[in-house]
C-alpha cells in the first residue's frame, strides 16, 4: 500500500536556515514500523534525510521523534497504529531541544541536566568485599527506572521545559529517583535537599505528559511525586510546594473539601509578606467580582468521617 | 589536531570499561564513538553475565570447562582461564559501581540458568542486563568527566613505522575531519552483524573496528565463526533473549513436539547456541516448521512471571508481534547474532601492531572459539576492556612524544571528497543489501564449499563496483548518507575476511557447520585461521593458521 | 437521565458561575441530578502525591455513596474526572486493594462493589445524550465565532485510565461540542497542555508563562474565547491572565475563558448575566456583543 509521510526537514547549511516539511510517497508493508518507513525513504528515495536510529528494538533510545505531534520511539511504533491509508503521517524532530538537522536534535542540555543530579551511586561507609546486600524487591523496583533509555521523549513533551529551560526535567529527575530509592546509596537526604531547590521536584506541574509519552513505562512524574513525599518526610519543608501539599491535606482533613483561599495564603507562607502582597491585587479584584471564596471552610456534613480517614492514613505514613 | 595518551574507539561495555580503568590509572584518556555511549549495541545484551562466584560454591574450572566445550575446543584455554578467574571480581566491581543485579532471598546476587552450562551462574537485571550495565558505566564516565568525542566517525588508524599513533576521524556534527594523535589506541568498536541480513545487530554494527585494524595490518582470526542465535524474530531479526529458555521456555515444532529431545537430550533447550540453531534449521528444512520458523513457548511460565523476569521480551513480543507471551507461543528462527572471530589479541588486548589494542566483540582473545556461550560476551567485554586499558597504560609510559604528520588526514579527506563529488552512481543501500543477503546465503547456519565460494565471489564483485557508490547528500552537517557509504567500505572488508576464513577451514566445528565436511577434524584443524589484508596476495589477502592453546582440557566428543 | 452530581470544590468555591451555569443548562437539557453533599474533595492529584492510597480511599468513598444511590456520577471538573478515573482504574484492576480500602470505609457503613461509572458532563453529552439532541436546544447559532478548546491535563492523561482506547471519541469531545454550537474550533498545541495552576504558588513565573503562551497563541490564531471543562484551568487562565500577559507579552490578549456550560448556555439563549460571565476577571463584554448580534438582539 502507498503511504504519504510529511517529514520535518532542516538544513543548517543554507544561507537562511528555516525548518520546512517535505512530503514523501512510498510503498509500505503492513508490518512496517514508522522507522522502517523512514529508513526506506533514506535508503531508496532521498539520502539527504538525516535521522538517528540504531537498535530497531526500543533499547538504544536513538529514534525519538514527534509522530503526529507527540514524541515516540519510532522503531516501536507500528505504522498502522498511527496511520491509515489515505492519511498523511507527520514526523518532526522532538521538542524542547535545538534541531541540528532534519530529525536530529541536540541533546547537550539533556545530558547537562543528568549531570546536574550527580548521576552515580554514592555509597557511604566501608566498601564490602563482596556485593552490597539489597532486597530483590528493591532491585526489581529500581529496574523499573533503569528501564529508562534516555531517549528524550519525556523531555520533548514536558510542559514546564517549554516555558523554563532551567527545569531539571523528567528524565534527569527520574534518574535522580533511581539513586534516592537505591538502598545502597548513602546520599538520599542530600540529594532530596538539592532536588528541593528551584528547578527541582516542585517545579513539575503534574501534567502527566511524560507519563503518557514514555515508551518504557518509566513513569517520571510518578517518581517525582514520590520524591516530593520523601522530601517532606525527611523534613525538607521550606518550599511553597510542601506547604501547598500540607495545606491541601489539612483542608480536606478539617472540612472534607478544599479551601482555595487558605491554600493560597498558606502556600505562599503566612509570614511571606512580599509574596502575599504580590498575590493581593488578583485577590482584591476577585473579591470585587464577588467570586473569592471566604477564608472560612466549606464544610460537608460528614466531615468527621473524612477527617478520620485522613488521620488514619497519616498515621500510617 | 588533538592529542591524548590513550584513545579508545567505541563506547560500548568494552570501551567504557577500558575508559574507567584508564582514568583510574591516571592516564590522559579519550573515548571516541560514532553514537552517544548509551546508544551502543551493548544495550541489546539481554540475558546476563556469567561468573563463577566461589563464595557460593561455584568454581572457575567448571565455568572454564563449559566455555571450552561450548567453543568446540577452539578457544585458547589460557585466555579462557584468565576470563573466568577474573569474572567474580569484575562482577563485584560492577555491582559496587551501581548495577542493580537481581538478588536472592538473602539479598545477595541471584542467578539464572543459561545455555551450555551445568551451573546457574548468570547474573542479570531482568532482560536488560547489557543496558543496565552500560548506563552505569556511562555514569562513571560522567562522574570522571572523561573526554568523549561523541558522534565522531573514524576513517583510518594512523600507523607510522609499523606503530599505531592515533586515528583520523570526522566530527559528524560539523563534517570536519581531524587527526587525533594517541600513544595507544584501544579498538572497542563492536561487531559486524549488518554484514548479514537479517541480523539481531543494531544498524550501527558495521564492523568499523575490524576493518580499521585489518587495514592497519592486524590479523582477523577465526572470522568464519559467526553465531546464529536460536531465537530471533523473522523479518527484522530482533532478538528474544536466551533468558527465556534459561527461565524455562520450550522450543516446539509444528507438531507441538519439544524437538530438542532428539538433538540434546540432556541439556534440551539449553544446549549450546550452535547446537540449538542447527536443530531448529533441520526442523524447518524437514518440514516441521511454521512459515520458516519454529515456536518459542513461555505459556507455562505465566504472564506475571514473564513480566517480572523477562519484561523486555514481553515488550518486544507485544510491540513487534502483538503477542502476549503468557497467552501464545511466538514464531522464532535462527538469526545472525555475533562474530566470535575478530582482531587477534593477547590476553592483555595487544594486537600484532604496537600501540593498537582491542577488546570486546571486535577482538578475538580467543575465549569463544567456534561458539560463544550466552552471557559470556558481557564478561568478555568487561574483563578484557579492563585488561587492555591496564596494558595500554603501561605501554604509553614507554612511548615518546607523538609525531605531527597530517598525511593520513589529507588522504582521507581526499578519499571522502571523491565520494561527495561522484555523480549519481550505485546507492550504498542497494549494494549493502546485496552483500548482506549473499553472506547470509553463503555463510549460514549450514554452509558448503560452493555456497562459501559464491559469497566470496560476490564480495569481490561488489568490491570492484564500490568506486561507483555515490551519495545524495553533499553537505557537511550530520551527513549520514556519507557515513553509510563509508561503513559499506568497512563491511566489504569484513565480509571478505569472513569468506576467506570460512574457505580455509576444511572441517565442521561449532558455528562453522559444513554439510560437505560434517565432522570435526582435530588432527588437522585444532587451529585458528588468520586472514591479513595484503594487496599483493590472492584476492587481496594473505592467510595462515596457528595452533590452539590447550592447557588441561583435551578435546573430546561434544554432546549436550 | 439522572446522575449523582459531584460539582467539585472549585465550582462551589472559586468559580461559583460554573455551578450556576451548569444547573441552568442541565435544566434545559432535562437531565436530573442529585448532589453528592457528603462527597469529599477528590484530592486533585495534590493529596495523592502525599498519599496515593488516601486519595483513592476518598474517591472510592464517593463511588460507594453513588452506588448506594444507584446512580452514575456526573462531574463538571476535568481534574475531579481524571483523579476519579485513576482511582476507579486502580481498584478495578486490583481487588485486594479495593478490599483494603473498603475496610477503611466500614466505619461509615460504606462498601464499594466497583460498579459506579463517573463521567464528566462533556463525555455525557457526546457519549450518552448525543450531539444531535443537544443541538435541538440551541437557539443561537454561534457560527462565525472561534473558540479555542482547553481540556485540562486530567481529561487527557493518562489515557489508559480515561478509557480512550475503549471510547476514542473522548479524545476530541470538546472539539465536537464546540462544533455543535456552530462555532469554529481554533486548533493549537496548547489545547492539551497544562494551564500552570498546579505550580502557581510554587513557581509563579512558569505558571504565568503558560497562561500567557496558551491564551496568547489562541488569541493570535483568532480565537474569540477559550472554552474549558476544567474550573481549575479557569482559575489560572482567567484569574491570572491579566498579570501573565503583562509580564510576558507586549500585546494585549483579553481572551474570555468560558466554562463549558457557559458556552452551551450562550447557544441556548441564556444571558451572559444568567451564566455568571460578569464574575470573570477577563471581560466578556466583546464576546457578549458578538453573541448578541448573532442572536439578533
Amino acid at each position: 500500500m502507498l503511504a504519504k509521510l510529511r517529514v520535518g526537514r532542516f538544513d543548517p547549511e543554507t544561507s537562511s536556515p528555516e525548518p520546512y516539511f517535505q512530503e514523501y510517497e512510498l510503498e509500505v508493508e503492513d508490518w512496517f514500523s514508522v522507522l522502517d518507513a523512514l529508513i526506506k525513504i533514506r535508503e531508496e528515495i532521498d539520502g539527504t534525510l538525516s535521522l538517528r536510529c540504531a537498535c530497531r528494538a526500543s533499547i538504544c533510545g536513538s529514534c525519538g521523534m514527534r509522530v503526529n505531534g507527540r514524541a515516540k520511539l519510532v522503531c516501536k511504533t507500528k505504522l498502522d497504529s498511527v496511520w491509515s491509508p489515505g492519511e498523511t503521517l507527520t514526523i518532526e524532530p522532538m521538542g524542547n531541544m535545538p534541531v541540528i538537522t532534519d530529525l536530529i536534535t541536540d541533546f547537550t542540555s539533556f545530558w547537562d541536566k543528568v549531570r546536574q543530579i550527580d548521576p552515580y551511586m554514592q555509597p557511604t561507609g566501608p566498601e564490602p568485599e563482596a556485593e552490597y546486600l539489597a532486597s530483590d524487591e528493591s532491585m526489581v523496583h529500581l529496574a523499573g527506572v533503569m528501564n529508562c533509555i534516555m531517549c528524550g521523549c519525556c523531555v520533548s513533551e514536558c510542559t514546564v521545559l517549554e516555558v523554563d529551560e532551567n527545569f531539571i526535567g523528567p528524565a534527569a529527575l527520574a534518574k535522580a529517583y533511581r539513586f534516592v530509592a537505591d538502598p545502597r546509596d548513602g546520599k538520599a537526604e542530600e540529594r532530596l535537599k538539592d532536588l528541593n531547590e528551584p528547578t527541582g521536584i516542585w517545579d513539575c506541574t503534574r501534567c502527566m505528559q511524560c507519563v503518557e509519552v514514555c515508551p518504557k513505562d518509566v513513569d517520571p512524574m510518578g517518581r517525582i511525586m514520590v520524591m516530593r513525599d520523601l522530601a517532606m518526610e525527611a523534613g525538607v519543608k521550606s518550599t511553597a510546594g510542601s506547604r501547598h501539599t500540607d495545606s491541601f491535606v489539612n483542608s480536606v482533613k478539617r472540612s472534607g473539601r478544599l479551601n482555595e483561599t487558605r491554600l493560597t495564603i498558606e502556600s505562599i507562607g503566612v509570614m511571606n509578606i512580599p509574596g502575599q502582597l504580590a498575590m493581593a491585587p488578583v485577590g482584591v479584584k476577585a473579591l470585587l467580582k464577588g467570586k473569592l471564596p471566604p477564608v472560612r471552610d466549606h464544610k460537608i456534613p460528614s466531615k468527621k468521617a473524612v477527617g478520620e480517614i485522613v488521620k488514619k492514613a497519616e498515621g500510617k505514613n | 589536531m588533538y592529542e591524548h595518551d590513550v584513545l579508545i574507539i567505541g563506547a560500548g561495555l568494552a570501551g567504557l570499561r577500558a575508559a574507567v580503568e584508564s582514568v583510574r590509572l591516571g592516564v590522559d584518556t579519550a573515548v571516541l564513538t560514532k553514537v552517544h555511549p548509551v546508544r551502543s549495541h551493548s544495550n541489546a545484551a539481554q540475558g546476563g553475565i556469567n561468573a563463577a562466584l566461589t563464595d557460593r560454591g561455584d568454581e572457575w574450572e567448571g565455568h572454564a570447562y563449559d566455555t571450552i566445550k561450548g567453543s568446540d575446543y577452539l578457544a585458547d584455554q589460557d585466555s579462557v582461564e584468565v576470563m573466568v578467574r577474573e569474572a567474580g571480581d569484575t562482577l563485584i566491581e560492577l555491582e559496587h559501581m551501581g548495577v542493580i543485579f537481581s538478588r536472592d532471598e538473602e539479598g545477595r546476587l541471584g542467578t539464572r540458568a543459561f545455555g551450555g552450562q551445568r551451573e546457574a551462574r548468570t547474573f542479570f537485571v531482568g532482560a536488560i542486563t547489557g543496558s543496565a550495565m552500560l548506563h552505569v558505566l556511562h555514569e562513571q564516565i560522567m562522574r570522571n568527566d572523561v573526554r568523549i568525542y561523541e558522534e565522531w566517525f573514524v576513517t583510518s588508524l594512523i600507523v607510522e613505522d609499523g606503530v599505531c599513533r592515533g586515528a583520523v576521524a570526522m566530527d559528524m556534527r560539523t563534517g570536519e575531519m581531524e587527526t587525533i594523535r594517541a600513544k595507544a589506541v584501544i579498538m572497542a568498536a563492536g561487531g559486524a552483524g549488518r554484514v548479514f541480513e537479517p541480523s539481531t545487530n543494531a544498524l550501527i554494527c558495521t564492523g568499523d573496528g575490524l576493518a580499521l585494524a585489518w587495514d592497519a595490518g592486524a590479523s582477523l582470526m577465526d572470522m568464519e565463526m559467526v553465531q546464529y542465535h536460536p531465537t530471533t524474530l523473522a523479518g527484522n531479526g530482533i532478538l528474544l533473549s536466551e533468558a527465556a529458555r534459561g527461565e524455562g521456555a520450550y522450543l516446539i515444532n509444528a507438531d507441538g513436539d519439544r524437538f530438542m529431545e532428539n538433538y540434546a537430550p540432556e541439556f534440551m533447550e539449553l544446549a549450546s547456541r550452535d547446537v540449538v540453531s542447527r536443530a531448529e534449521q533441520i526442523e524447518i528444512n524437514e518440514g516441521r516448521g511454521i512459515n520458516g520458523n519454529v515456536l518459542l513457548d513461555l505459556r507455562h511460565l505465566g504472564t506475571k512471571f514473564i513480566e517480572e523476569k523477562l519484561g523486555y521480551l514481553q515488550e518486544v513480543a507485544v510491540e513487534f508481534r502483538g503477542i502476549d507471551l503468557g497467552e501464545s507461543p511466538i514464531e522464532i528462527r535462527p538469526g545472525m547474532h555475533y562474530i566470535m572471530g575478530g582482531i587477534k589479541t593477547t590476553i592483555d588486548g595487544a594486537t600484532v601492531i604496537p600501540g593498537l589494542y582491542a577488546a570486546g566483540e571486535c577482538a578475538n582473545v580467543s575465549v569463544h572459539g567456534a561458539n560463544r556461550l550466552g552471557a559470556n560476551s558481557l564478561l568478555d567485554t568487561i574483563v578484557f576492556g579492563k585488561r587492555s586499558a591496564i596494558a595500554a597504560a603501561e605501554y604509553v609510559k614507554t612511548v615518546g612524544r607523538n609525531g605531527s604528520s597530517d598525511s593520513q588526514l589529507e588522504s582521507d579527506k581526499k578519499r571522502i571528497q571523491e565520494i561527495l563529488d561522484r555523480p549519481q552512481g550505485i546507492r550504498w543501500a542497494a549494494m549493502r543489501n546485496e552483500l548482506a543477503e549473499s553472506l547470509t546465503e553463503g555463510i549460514g547456519v549450514f554452509r558448503d564449499q560452493a555456497s562459501m565460494e559464491g559469497a566470496d565471489a560476490k564480495v569481490d564483485e561488489l568490491r570492484g563496483k564500490y568506486p561507483q557508490v555515490s551519495v545524495d547528500n553533499k553537505g557537511k552537517v550530520f551527513n549520514t548518507d556519507l557515513i553509510f557509504a563509508l561503513e559499506l567500505d568497512f563491511m566489504l572488508d569484513v565480509a571478505k575476511s569472513i569468506c576467506q576464513g570460512a574457505l580455509m577451514r576444511k572441517e565442521s566445528r561449532g558455528a562453522h557447520s559444513r554439510t560437505d565436511l560434517p565432522d570435526r577434524d582435530d588432527e588437522n584443524w585444532l587451529k585458528h585461521t588468520h586472514v591479513y589484508k595484503d594487496p599483493d596476495g590472492l584476492g587481496g589477502v594473505r592467510t595462515e593458521t596457528s595452533d590452539v592453546t590447550i592447557t588441561k582440557w583435551e578435546p573430546i566428543e561434544r554432546a549436550y | 437521565m439522572k446522575y449523582a452530581f459531584w460539582p467539585g470544590c472549585v465550582a462551589l468555591g472559586g468559580t461559583p458561575e460554573l455551578y450556576t451555569s451548569t444547573k441552568l443548562v442541565l435544566g434545559k437539557l432535562g437531565i436530573e441530578v442529585v448532589e453528592l453533599v457528603n462527597a469529599s474533595c477528590t484530592g486533585a492529584g495534590v493529596l495523592q502525591e502525599k498519599n496515593q492510597k488516601l486519595g483513592d480511599t476518598l474517591n472510592v468513598r464517593t463511588f460507594a455513596q453513588a452506588e448506594q444511590m444507584g446512580l452514575p456520577i456526573m462531574t463538571i471538573c476535568s481534574t475531579c474526572q481524571g483523579v476519579m478515573s485513576q482511582a476507579q482504574h486502580a481498584v478495578s484492576r486490583d481487588s485486594d486493594y479495593l478490599a483494603e480500602i473498603n475496610t477503611d470505609l466500614a466505619a461509615e457503613g460504606l462498601e464499594y462493589h466497583g460498579d459506579t461509572v463517573t463521567k464528566h458532563l462533556l463525555w455525557i453529552l457526546v457519549e450518552e445524550y448525543g450531539l444531535d439532541k443537544l443541538k435541538e436546544h440551541f437557539v443561537v447559532d454561534l457560527s462565525g465565532l472561534k473558540f479555542a478548546p482547553f481540556y485540562g491535563c486530567y481529561m487527557i492523561r493518562p489515557s489508559d485510565a480515561l478509557g480512550f482506547a475503549e471510547v476514542p471519541e473522548r479524545e476530541t469531545s470538546l472539539e465536537q461540542v464546540i462544533e455543535a454550537t456552530g462555532a469554529e474550533v481554533v486548533e493549537f498545541r496548547g489545547s492539551r497542555a497544562c494551564c500552570g495552576l498546579p505550580i502557581l504558588f510554587i513557581n509563579q513565573d512558569n505558571s504565568l508563562k503558560m497562561v500567557a503562551t496558551h491564551t496568547g497563541t489562541a488569541k493570535d490564531l483568532g480565537a474569540d474565547a477559550m472554552v474549558t471543562p476544567c474550573p481549575l484551568c479557569h482559575l489560572n487562565l482567567d484569574g491570572f491572565q491579566g498579570k501573565a500577559v503583562k509580564k510576558n507579552r507586549s500585546s494585549a490578549v483579553d481572551l474570555p475563558i468560558l466554562h463549558l456550560p457557559q458556552m452551551l448556555g450562550l447557544a441556548m439563549g441564556f444571558s451572559a448575566k444568567e451564566l455568571g460571565m460578569n464574575k470573570h476577571m477577563v471581560s466578556t463584554g466583546k464576546l457578549q456583543d458578538a453573541v448578541g448580534e448573532l442572536a439578533g438582539v
